[in-house]
Formats: C-alpha cells, structure tokens, sequence
C-alpha cells in the first residue's frame, strides 16, 4: 500500500505560493523580533506593562514550582579510579586485634562492618565476645569528639602539640614528675614508644591502671614463686575445676579463650568419648560462670576465705586454723568431698579464685601447687600479658598529685575521674597538675578536666600490635581512613617525644621488622595476612609452693571478719558493660545479662529468701550505702542462687559524660570498690535501706522457669554413661501429616545447638545484631517486651530438692530453699520449621519455604498483621513496631547519617510495620554458593558460616546441610542426645538441641 | 400479608388504641421530619465526639506504628481483634432478625429489624476499621485482596484464614448492606412522599422509583426471600470464619474445634444484647412504645438466655476437653485463664456472660426495662472481656516460657476502643435522624391481624374462647404500653 502520502498544511501549501516557498525556509511564520531585542536598542526600549507582567509571573511560577522539592542529594563515592583491592559488593577482610585477640575485620566498600575471629589465632581463639561484636558501632560513634581540644576548644593539631610540648618541657624543667597513666599496655611498639617518650622526658614513667585488677594475683605470683605475671591457665587440661568466685567463662581474664578450653571438656565431641570435665563453684552472686557449673554453692563473700582454708587443710592434711564454715553446712560438705576429689585428680585439677587479695590468692597458689596443677593446668612460664595493672602504684600516683609533685599527666585509654575508688579525691589531686592531657577519643569524665584532649584513632583506624601471651603476637592495622581529625596516641606521643620516625606505622612496621621478623625469617605482609605469630611456647614447668600460710591465713581471716557485718555487697563487672569503657555501645546497653536477663540498667541483686528479710521487693528501689558514705538509689533484682546476706552490683554504669546511649545508665558501683592490703577490693559491706521507689528494670525474660515442659531435657553424667539418649527418651508416638512432603534437592540447612557447650554467654545476639542490622530499641520498649533480637538465649531455673528439680512457678513459690539453683542456657531463634505455622497464616504469603529448608520472610511483602508471630510456638518473631532506625524518639545510635554507615550493606534495613526473623544469615549462605560457584566446585561443608555460629566460642552451633551426610550438622543431629523443641506439636522443626548434661553424680552432690 | 384473624392466644404485636395507617407512619417518621430533641443532640455529641477520638487515635496510630498500642513480642494482637471480633459479634443478631426470623416467619421481628440491621452494618464498619488500622502498613491493606498486580504471578495466600477473613466480612458487609437497602424502599418512598423541597428530591432519588404498584410489591416480596435466604448461611459462616483465625492456629486456648458453634451462640448473644441496649433507649426517646412492645423485649431476653447458656457450656466443654485431651500446653492455658495473672477476665467474663444471663429466668427480671437494659450492657462488657480472654490469655502464656509476658493497654489502645463505640453512635444516631427506625411498611403489615386492637375487635366480636380471651388479657399485664383499664371492664 501506498505510505509516502503528502498532507498538506493548507492552501497556500498546496497551490505552493511563492509566498509559501519564501516562508517555509524559516522556522516561524512570522519573524521573531530577536535580534531588536537583543541589540542595544531593543534593551533600552521600554518594556511594555503586559511583557513584565508576563516575565514576572512566569519568573515566580517557574521559581516557586522549583522550589517545591529539594533535588534530592546521593552522595555516592565515584570509582572513577577503582582503589585496587575494592570490588563494590564483595567484603574485603583484613587481619587486626581487639584487646590482645587477633580478630577479622571485615569491609565494605572501605567500611569496617564486622568482626569475625581470625582463625589463624589459635585453636582457643575460635569465638569473639560481645564486646568485641560490638566494637565495630564505636568507630560509627557520633559522641566523639571531632577534632582535638585545647582548653575545651577545637583546636588543630599543631597548636596542640605546641602547647603539649611547651607543658611537657615545663614540667620536666621543673624537676616534677611526668606520669601516662594507661590500662595495661600489652603492645611491643607502643612500649617501644613509651621508651622514646622517657628517653626524652626522663621525668615520665608509665603507671598501668586497669579499672578492673588483677594485681592480687600478680602480686601473690610474686609472692610465692617469684614471678610478677598473670599465669597461663588451662582449663582444657582441667578433668576437675574449682573456682571461687572466678567468673572464668565470662569476665575473669580471658572469658572467651577459656570458654573454648572448658568446652573442650564439656562439648558433644568430648561426651561421645565419654568424657566430661567437672565443675564446681563457690561464689555469691549468681555469675555466667556460676550459671554453667555442675554443682554451685552459694558462699557469703566472708565465708570465700574460711572456705579456702578449709580447703586447703583438707588436701594438704594441715589445720590452719578458721576453716570452718559455721552455719554453711552445705559448702562445709562440698568443701570436704572437693578435697578427696582434687586429690584423686592431681595434675588434672584446678582451683581458681576472683578475689584480687594478695592472700587469698597465695593460699589458692598454695592449693594448686599441692594438687599438682603447675605445669598442668596452669602454665607460669608463659605468661598471660592482659593485665598489668598495678593498684598501689596507681594509688600512690593519687597522692603523689595531691602533694603537687607531678608536672604533667597523661591518660591513655583510662578514665579514672569515672572507674577510680574515689572519684572526688582523684579530680581534687588532678587539679594540682599543672598539665593534663588525654587521649579519650570523647570529652569522657577524665578528658573533660584535662587542658588537653589529643583524640585517639578507634582501634579500627590504628596501626599496632599486641602480646596476649608470652611469644604471643598479633597485629592491629587499619581498616579505614580516619574518620574525624583524630591521631593515633602513639604518634602523639612520638611527635611530642621530637623522634626521628614520627609515622606511626614506619615505627610499628620498623619494629616489627628489626626485633622479631628475622630471627621468624618472616616477611612484614606474612604478618599482615596471618595477623597473629606465636612463637613456640616454652614447656611448662611445676612449681613448688614453699612459704609458710599461716600469716596469709590470718589475713584471710582478719579480711572475712571486717567483711562479715550488714550486708556484704559484691561488685563485679557483667559481660554486657564490663569496666564500663565501651558504655556508649548502644548494642552492648541492650544485650541482656547473661544470668538476670536485664538491659540497660544495673540493679541490686539479692537472693528471693533474704529480700524477704529485708522486706523488699523486686524492683523497690533501696538506697546501698557503704562505709566510706558513698551510696546509690538503685532498683532490686531478685535473684536465685544469690547467697544470703550478700548484693551484687554491676561495675560499668553510671556514666556520665560517654555520649547518647550511655550517659546517665544505672549507677557508678566503682566507689565500693575499696584499696585494702595494698589491692583493689571488690567485696564490701553495705546497709540497704527501701527509699519507697520503684523501678521496672528492662527485662528480656520475665519468667524464669521452665514449667516442666520438654522444652528442656537433661540428664546427668552418669546417666548420660549409661544410655546416651538419658533424659530424651523418646515415647511410643505415630506421626500424622496434613501436608505434601516437598522435596529438598541440593541443600537442606539446618542446626544443631549443644546446651551443654552453650555458656549463654550472648556473643551470638551481638553477633547477629550486627550481622543483620537488627535495631537497638532501648529501654524503654525492652520494658514494653520489644526486643528485636533474632537469636536470644533463654535461661531458666530449677531448684534442686531432695526429691527432685522443681520448675513449676507455682510448687517454686511454695519452696523454702531456694538457694540450690541449677540453670540452663538455650539459644533460641528460628527453627525454620518444615511445617512452619507462620507460614499457613500469612495472608499475603511474605513469609514462605524455600526448597532449602528455610523459612524466608519478604519483607517488601508484609503488610504487618502480626499473625505469624502470634502462631510462632517459638516466638521468635519480631516486629518493627516504629521505624526504629530513623525515629529521633529512638535515637540511641542508628538515627544519623554517619552511624549508618555500619550497616550490613546485605542486609535490607527493615521499616516500620514489617515483621523479621531470624534468616540464617541468607545474605552468607548466597555468598558462600556464590563464591563456590565462581571456584567452579560443589559447596562443601564448613563454606558457610552463621554469624552466631562463628563468634561462639564454645563451638555450640552447628550450622549445616543435612542433605550431606558426612557435614558436620549431620553427624551431630545423629546424636543420640538430639531432641527438637516442640516436637510434638509436629511443625518439623530444623534445629536440633542435644540435652543438658550435668557431670552432679559424684558425691559431691549439694 | 394476612387480613384473616390471627388466634387470640397471640400476644399483640402492635398496642394501642386508635393505630392506624396513617399514625404509624407519623410516629414512626416522627424524628425523620421533626427537628431533633434534646436527648438526642446530648447522645450525638457525646458520640461525636468519641468519634473524633477515634479519628484522634487511629490518626496518632497511623503516624506514628503499631508501636502506639500496648502489643509485644509475644502478645501480637489484643486490644485490636478483641474490637474487631467484638463488633462482628454484634453485628450477627441484625441478619439473624432480619434473615433468619424472616424465613422463619417470626412477625415480630417486624418492628426490630430494621435497627438491627442498621446496627449490623455500623458494627461491620467498625469491625473494619480495625482489619485496616491493626496491620503494620495499612496503606497496603489491598494486598489481601486476590487483585491482579504488577507483581507478576504474587497472589494471596488462600490458606490463610485472614483472607477467608477478608471474604467473609466483605461479603456480609455488601450483602447485609444490600438487604437493608432493599427493605427501606417502600420507606424511603413514603418519606418522598410527604416531604418537599430539596428533601423529597433528595429521598426520590434514594427511593430508586418506588411506585407501590402491586407489581413492585411483589418483586420486593421475592427479592426479601432470597436475599433473606443468601443471608442466612452468613449468619453461621462469618463467625465461623472469624472463630477460624483462631481454631487452625497451633496456640493453646486457640487451637479448638469448638470455636465455630461456640462463636457463633456468642455472637449472637452479644448482638441481641446490643439490640435491646439500643432499642430500650430509642423506644422511649422516640415514643415508638407501641410497636417495640414488652413481648419484642421478653422474646430478646429468651435468646439471650439461650445463646448466653450455650457459651456457658462450650466454656465448660473447653475446660473439659482441655483436661482430658492430656496435654499439658492445653491444660496450662486453661489453668493460667482462670488462675493466672488475668484471672480477673476470666472471671468478669464468667460472670457476665454465664451467671448474669441466668436472671432472665425470672421473669420479673425479664420484664423490667431497667434491668434488661443493665444486663444487655453487662453482656455486651462479658463478651467484649470473652475474646480479651481468647486472645490475650492464650498469647501471653503460650509454649515457651521465657518469652512469657504481660500485655497492657496504652491510652491509645482504650481510645480506639472507646472511639469505635462513639463511631458506632454516631452513625446509628445520624441514622435516626435520616430514616425509618422501624419498618414502616412492614409493621403496618401487622396491623389488622396482630395489633391491640385487632384483637379488641375480635374479643368484642364475641366469637372467642373465653377461656383463651382470659388468658389473652392476663398475657397483656406484662405490658407498659397498653391500659390494662381496657380489659378490666371485659
């Protein structure tokens, strides 16, 4: 058909006029007056009324509707020129270490976001603790300071120094002295720096000041075989442990690495060859530690010496005298019967204790020694280099200020104005110091009266090493540029030190290079990529134990009597808070206690018999006065397992000047803390009396027992010998199913969690925390049972009675003694159930099953009707309640720009009115296939990795496809001691718990 | 319908002397066409203004999250559904009325349906607004609903007894909506007819045309039946889909067969108790005493006791069949609702819901307005405390014990609540003002064969059994509306 039709546009067109002809050339049909406008005539005409009403409302118009929405701005980062190593989408990982633990960090687009244990670190280096988790949040932290101060001014690097320098001169000159007051400093380079610095100002010396000590134990060390240094201690070498008042598996030293030596003992690999260490504890307040043990007895802390003594006449066969236990029948037994127990285990036993008095812990030195523990389980040619701290030294620096002899102080990862005995007494000394210059990287409680603040890098953007152990060495390196105007204290100090090298990483990298590489015939970038160089430990050898007790057993005794009078208050660190340093982590604020379950808040604990006596009431607010007329308002915890006559408060909180999240969080418990016999004390004694307050404490876990329900099964240790399926016998039962079975090709994932390698520790929620940007939502919704976290780790008690345990609620309530507690830990968090009973009930079908066997949510898809949640047996659902991460009434951390940026880039940040859950960390279980696909090879077992599966220590989740026989899930769900929860309800569970186990059946038994 | 005389033993229908066609159609469309009184200016705004509440606390709601209510990781619904199962519930008496009495040929139900039905509907409508206000993102409410979609082949989840949910309330809601309209036709019309102005204009269009020619009569007849006959499986199917949200879950104190029967006694107890709590006052404030008679009331009081005491049992029955199924879940949540930290619900709802109804065997109870009034309120509180008990309790207290926990109401929990009650008012009040309270057509059935005087008629027609006369007349003293001076002279 004909297409090239010509239309014509009118007459003139068509007849083709020359008219038409001359026209058409031009665009107009009529002439524009361009150029009359344009030419200097035209802009000196003047305008015509309607031309500039025209002009005018077009201007405005055009204005206005411009103005009605702000272009919005992407701030991207270009990679115009690609930095080599960054493929946007793929984590970079990078070797460094927190707190003397090589770690991983892993990056993002150049942004650290998570922390993964190294695995080159050490068979006993598997986890990370809470703390370290979290530590990723403190670089994103917007209360640090921006810049350096000088006076409580922002002020530029140079002049700081000048004036540093000027100070420094000054008081050198002045023949004072010049002290750095640091926490323990374990670093091979920043000694060597601290060296150059003295080297220059002759007057300086390091004083180490760890909030929380360890010097009793370096000073009994000393004391008995002559060496000043924290021992090595091996729990995994342990078949029997005693501790007194140790919290070894949480706080007491190195929580984490003796987390994984004792689980070495107690996991399902070490029960299948039937072996299981035995644990007995003494202790006050019901610690993580005291939590995991098989046979725990309360003791007064007046009661913890007298104890010892009995303990040690009873191995030793001498009488010292005071070993008795008065009314304590139940610990006077135990006492008796772990004697003939450690005896039977000489060289595989070990006595620990928390106390930090120098004569406690040389009877327990004495003890070990008797039992054959050195060279066994406690190693003191390798010493352990966390804590050096040195109490007297930091007290008499106290006075020393106060007396005007120091010139200038510099505080180094301290902040004693906030963690010292005697706040007061301690800004009154400082004020006599003519210089004061910190390092905080925040105007925290010390920097904020010091002339000078020269922030510090975070840890993340520094260079360093550190020496955990002896021959022990790990490395710190960046993982980002800084991010503020900050400078890593090191090279303050070098700058100010006037030394040749001033880079900080030249020094390190230097050092490194000359005094330990070549004699490793090892290469700086072997360094970098291992993270971690242990030189060849030297054997361990036995030491004997040869002064004489009888005056430490006097001093034992003088300590229990002055203790032994009102109420004897413990203060100890818990494993969210710690010292307190890390205060301002919003996800460490809202990881609940590991025992009481409470966030956000430290409390009073007491036991539920002695508030009774005192008639109070949980969460009646008392006042706790001491001796000394410090005192504190705070709320009663009820606590089980609390001996009598004793409270507990937790160090950490209180702080006033950390930033959002943590100021102003519970109470300051530091000034209990009292300077006895040349040690920092943690035991006092206290009067407690109802102000007539109450305070509901933010709780994750409101009910305590498990009610008899099978939701927990265990056994003991003899029983376990006898049948491996004790405690999970399974009833005669036949299955009936509503549903197609689908078949799961490729992968099946599942889980399988041993509750009897499971501390409770909460590394894991941190872990997921972090790994899934799952919201903090503070207090205030903890109390209103909000809660986001994924994974979270349930923890009841049962009372042991003669005739059984008890975990009714209501036969509890009619118990008379409640003092023998035992607990149990049990991770929870999705089952991704094959028969999932939130994915019926979903009306828009965002919650439904993969072939591989989990449990999906689409977010994008939930319109919020919360049914799942509702018919979850686990409820294990969480629901956005508020859009928690950008609401300025949540604003604990996540609601800026900045802090945003640790989020996992993975991981969609969920909106308001959408549920979540846990995923198994789809984000890893894609990436693991993506990268075996890439490597052209099948996925094998071990690829993928759960985010809580890789910081527990303890190894207690096995994360894996069932569909393998060989994987290592498969193998453990074969275990005999395997049980789902709620199995008969029928919804086909996929993880799989293994029953508790308690090694109670010597007897021993409480 | 019927010209022919009804037995004498019947008790009337309709009282009064001197009723004719004519006055019933200006007592009944008295307040449609007369500027409102007092009482009823006091009941609107107090009414509005719990409306304005409810705008208040849904708006504060929508603005700020679900986070507003008291709801928490374990309780995810409280507050919320008991509203909205409460409000279905009462809605189930007006089709009951109008569907199920109809087929029944119930003639008494004349008078009352046609507030019923209207209650029905604004209860279904405040039933609603919390199927959309609950959800987390209520702007995408549509979602459950099987529309077609850019999402490709995304469809809703037919297993899910919120989208059953969804197909039951929308389809009673359109077809209870449907039955009223059709049955205010011939009412409509009659108000066309005396109005004027923009008024008769405005009524002419809603009247649809309405001739009254026996042709239209007839249609309306047929098209009542059926619609009559479509509306009697909702009666049975909505409750029994709403009891489903709860008996195909897997929570104990849910998971019950039960639910279906035992939903559907309650929510037809509730909705005759909602009735009289309405109707008593509406009787009264409008002057209606002749056609809401002492009998329509004592018939109300006798379905009240007999739902009241089938929710009684399948109260008990749950109890029972939770001991003996052996499961110590089922048996725990039934233990924890009368002993446990709520037991306070419980009991109110036993109380309200088992004993009180059982007053209504006496009859002097029975037949006092005032305590019918007050027991038709105590009901309406136990049944409200009923699904407060099915759903908190049961949630609260489930399989885990660690995540145990209380569920307590925020001040925007009780407004929405209380703002849905002042929605409701002020759509039945306005309702009152606009139409018909009673059907006009259908009442001026009755009387010439079930009125007063009708049976006067028949008495002094001296054809009657003396004996049933004398039982006719002593069946009358129970009546506020009618002279007893009358039949003393008989």
């Amino acid at each position: 058909m004909e297409s090239n039709k010509k239309y014509w546009k009118g007459l003139e067109e068509y007849n083709n006029t020359p008219d038409f002809v001359k026209n058409n050339k031009n665009e107009f049909a009529e002439p524009l007056p361009i150029e009359d406008v344009l030419n200097e005539a035209g802009l000196s005409t003047v305008t015509p009324r309607r031309d500039f009403l025209k002009a005018l409302g077009f201007g405005l118009g055009a204005v206005t509707l411009a103005a009605c929405q702000t272009a919005p701005i992407h701030k991207s980062i270009p990679y115009l020129v690609k930095p080599e190593e960054v493929t946007p989408g793929i984590p970079n990982y990078y070797t460094s270490s927190f707190n003397g633990q090589s770690i991983l960090v892993k990056t993002r687009e150049g942004r650290p976001i998570k922390i993964e244990p190294n695995p080159n670190a050490g068979e006993f280096f598997r986890g990370t603790d809470a703390r370290a988790q979290a530590s990723v949040l403190d670089l994103y932290d917007v209360s640090k300071l921006k810049a350096p101060l000088l006076k409580n001014e922002e002020t530029t690097w140079a002049k700081l120094d000048g004036f540093v320098k000027t100070e420094l001169t000054k008081a050198q000159a002045s023949g004072k002295k010049i002290r750095i007051v640091s926490s323990t400093v374990n670093s091979p380079s920043t000694n060597a720096v601290l060296a150059q610095f003295i080297a220059k100002y002759p007057a300086a010396k390091l004083v180490q000041y760890d909030a929380v000590s360890y010097t009793g134990i370096i000073q009994a060390n000393q004391n008995s075989f002559g060496k000043a240094v924290l021992p090595k201690y091996n729990f995994d070498s342990a078949d029997l442990i005693l501790s007194f008042g140790a919290d070894f598996l949480g706080t007491w030293i190195s929580g984490e690495e003796f987390t994984a030596q004792y689980s070495k003992n107690r996991s399902y690999k070490s029960l299948e060859s039937k072996k299981m260490s035995r644990h007995i504890h003494f202790e006050s307040g019901m610690s993580l530690t005291g939590s995991n043990a098989d046979t725990r007895v309360p003791v007064k802390l007046s009661e913890e010496g007298p104890a010892l003594i009995a303990l040690y006449n009873a191995v030793t066969g001498q009488s010292l005298p005071g070993g008795t236990l008065g009314n304590n029948t139940t610990a006077d037994k135990v006492i008796k019967l772990a004697a003939k127990e450690l005896l039977q285990n000489k060289g595989k036993a070990l006595v620990v204790c928390g106390s930090n008095d120098v004569s406690t812990q040389i009877l327990v030195n004495a003890i070990n020694a008797a039992i054959g523990s050195y060279g066994t389980t406690i190693d003191l040619d390798n010493p352990c280099y966390l804590y050096a701290g040195n109490d007297a030294e930091f007290n008499g620096l106290v006075a020393e200020m106060s007396r005007g002899e120091v010139g200038a102080v510099l505080f180094l990862n301290s902040n004693p104005a906030y963690d010292y005995i005697d706040a007061k007494k301690f800004e009154a000394a400082l004020k006599s110091v003519p210089a004061k210059i910190s390092f905080a990287d925040r105007a925290d409680e010390t920097a904020s009266l010091c002339d000078a603040v020269a922030i510090n890098h975070n840890y993340l953007e520094s260079w360093g090493d550190a020496n955990a152990y002896e021959g022990y060495y790990s490395i710190v390196q960046p993982t980002i540029n800084p991010v503020f105007n900050s400078r890593q204290a090191e090279e303050s100090l070098l700058v100010w030190a006037d030394a040749p090298v001033k880079d900080y990483y030249q020094f390190v990298r230097s050092n490194w290079e000359t005094k330990m590489l070549p004699a490793l015939g090892l290469k700086w970038n072997d360094v970098l990529e291992k993270g971690v160089i242990s030189i060849a430990p030297k054997a361990a050898t036995a030491y004997t134990f040869t002064q004489s007790v009888a005056p430490v057993a006097a001093s034992i005794l003088n300590r229990s009597k002055s203790l032994a009078k009102d109420i004897e208050l413990q203060v100890y660190e818990n494993i969210p808070m710690r010292d307190g340093k890390n205060a301002n982590n919003a996800f460490l604020q809202e990881l609940p206690d590991p025992v009481s379950k409470v966030t956000w808040d430290n409390y009073v604990a007491i036991a539920p018999k002695y508030a009774e006596t005192l008639k109070v009431k949980e969460f009646d607010v008392v006042t706790v006065k001491a001796a000394n007329g410090y005192s504190i308002d705070l709320p009663v915890l009820i606590q089980p397992g609390q001996a009598r006559g004793t409270a507990s408060i937790a160090l950490g909180y209180g702080r006033t000047k950390v930033g959002k999240a943590g100021n102003d969080v519970g109470k300051n418990a530091f000034p209990f803390v009292s300077f006895i016999n040349g040690t920092m004390q943690y035991a006092t004694s206290v009067t407690i009396t109802p102000t007539g307050g109450y305070y509901e404490l933010a709780q994750t876990q409101t009910h305590h027992s498990f009610e008899g329900r099978a939701v927990i099964k265990e056994a003991t240790f003899k029983e376990y010998l006898k049948d491996p399926a004790a405690g999970n016998e399974k009833g005669e039962h036949k299955d009936y199913d509503l549903w197609d079975q689908y078949e799961k090709p490729g992968n099946n994932w599942v889980m399988a969690i041993d509750l009897n390698a499971c501390t409770g520790c909460g590394s894991c929620v941190v872990a997921c925390n972090v790994e899934n940007n799952i919201p903090v939502v503070g207090r205030d919704e903890v109390r209103r049972r909000r809660e986001m976290h994924w994974i979270r780790i349930d923890r009841y008690y049962s009372y042991e009675t003669p005739e059984g345990d008890v975990t009714k609620e209501k036969e509890i309530a009619n118990l008379e003694d409640l003092d023998h507690v035992s607990v149990v830990h049990q991770p929870m968090l999705c089952q991704h159930c094959d028969h999932a009973p939130c994915e019926t009930v979903c009306p828009v079908l965002a919650t439904v099953h993969s072939s591989d066997g989990l449990n999906h949510m689409a977010y994008n898809r939930c319109v919020g009707t919360r049914y799942c949640a509702n018919n979850c047996p686990y409820k294990v659902r969480r629901f956005n309640w508020f859009n928690y991460w950008n609401d300025s009434r949540f604003d604990n951390y996540l609601n800026n720009e900045f802090t945003q940026l640790v989020l996992n880039p993975d991981v969609t940040a969920r909106s308001r009115g959408v549920m979540e859950k846990c995923s198994m960390c789809i984000q890893r279980i894609q990436g693991g296939k993506l990268k075996a696909k890439l490597e052209k090879r099948p996925l094998k077992d071990g690829d993928i990795k759960m985010a809580c599966q890789e910081a527990c220590s303890a190894n207690a989740i096995v994360f894996g496809d069932s569909n393998d026989p060989n994987s290592e899930v498969s193998k453990a769900l074969r275990s005999e001691r395997i049980y789902y929860v709620l199995e008969e309800i029928n919804v086909k569970p996929g993880i799989g718990y293994m029953t508790k186990i308690r090694n109670t059946d010597t007897k021993v038994q409480a | 319908m019927s010209g022919h005389n009804e037995s004498i033993l019947r008790e009337p229908l309709i009282t009064g002397d001197n009723i004719t066609y004519a006055k019933i159609t200006d007592d009944i469309l008295g307040p449609v066409e007369n500027k409102p009184n007092k009482a009823w200016w006091i009941g609107f705004i107090f009414a509005s203004l719990g409306a304005l509440l409810w705008v208040v606390a849904v708006s504060y709601t929508f603005w700020n999250g679900i986070g507003a209510w008291g709801l928490n990781k374990t309780v995810g619904w409280a507050w919320d559904i008991t509203g909205f199962v409460w409000w279905v519930g009462i809605g189930h008496a007006g089709t009951l009325i109008s569907a199920v009495l109809l087929l029944f040929r119930q003639n008494w139900r004349n008078s009352i349906n046609r507030s019923a039905e209207a209650m029905t509907i604004f209860a279904v409508i405040c039933a609603a607004t919390y199927v959309v206000s609950h959800m987390g993102r209520p702007w995408l409410a549509y979602w459950v609903l099987p529309l077609p979609n850019q999402f490709g082949s995304l469809w809703v989840n037919f297993n899910s007894p919120l989208v059953w949910d969804m197909f039951a309330i929308s389809t009673y809601f359109s077809v209870s909506l449907l039955f009223w309209y059709t049955g205010l036709l011939p009412d409509i019309a009659t108000i066309r007819d005396r109005a004027v102005g923009t008024r008769r204009k405005i009524y002419s269009i809603f009247s649809f045309g309405w001739s009254g020619s026996v042709k239209t009569w007839q249609r309306f007849e047929a098209v009542s039946l059926i619609l009559a006959g479509i509306s009697t499986p909702l009666v049975l199917s909505v409750h029994t889909i709403v009891s489903m949200d709860f008996a195909t879950s897997v929570i104990p104190g849910w998971h019950t067969t039960i639910f279906p029967p035992y939903f559907v006694a309650g929510a037809i107890f509730s909705g005759f108790a909602m009735v009289l709590t309405l109707l008593l006052v509406a009787r009264k404030v409008l002057g209606l005493e002749n056609y809401i008679t002492m009998f329509h009331i004592e018939s109300m009081n006798k379905i009240i006791i007999l739902t009241g005491s089938i929710v009684g049992v399948a109260y008990l029955t749950e109890f029972f069949i939770a001991w003996y199924s052996g499961s110590e879940y089922e048996q725990y949540a039934f233990i924890n609702r009368s002993t446990g930290p709520y037991w306070w619900a419980y009991w109110m709802m036993m109380t309200c819901n088992v004993i009180s109804p059982q007053l209504l065997w006496f009859k002097k109870i029975r037949l006092s307005i005032r305590a019918t009034w007050i027991l038709s309120i105590v009901v309406n509180i136990g049944m409200w405390f009923e699904r407060f008990v099915i759903i908190v309790t049961s949630l609260h207290r489930d399989y885990i014990p660690s995540s145990w926990a209380m569920f307590y109401p925020t001040w925007v929990d009780v407004s929405v609540f209380v703002g849905s009650i002042g929605l409701f008012f002020t759509l039945f009040l306005l309702f009152l003002r606009v139409l018909p309270s009673i059907a006009i057509a259908e009442v001026k059935l009755l009387l010439k064969s079930a009125s007063e005087q009708a049976k006067m008629k028949q008495i002094k027609e001296g054809h009657e059994n003396k004996e049933y006369v004398a039982e006719y007349i002593e069946s009358l003293e129970k009546f506020d509306s009618v002279k007893q001076e009358d039949y003393a002279k008989i």
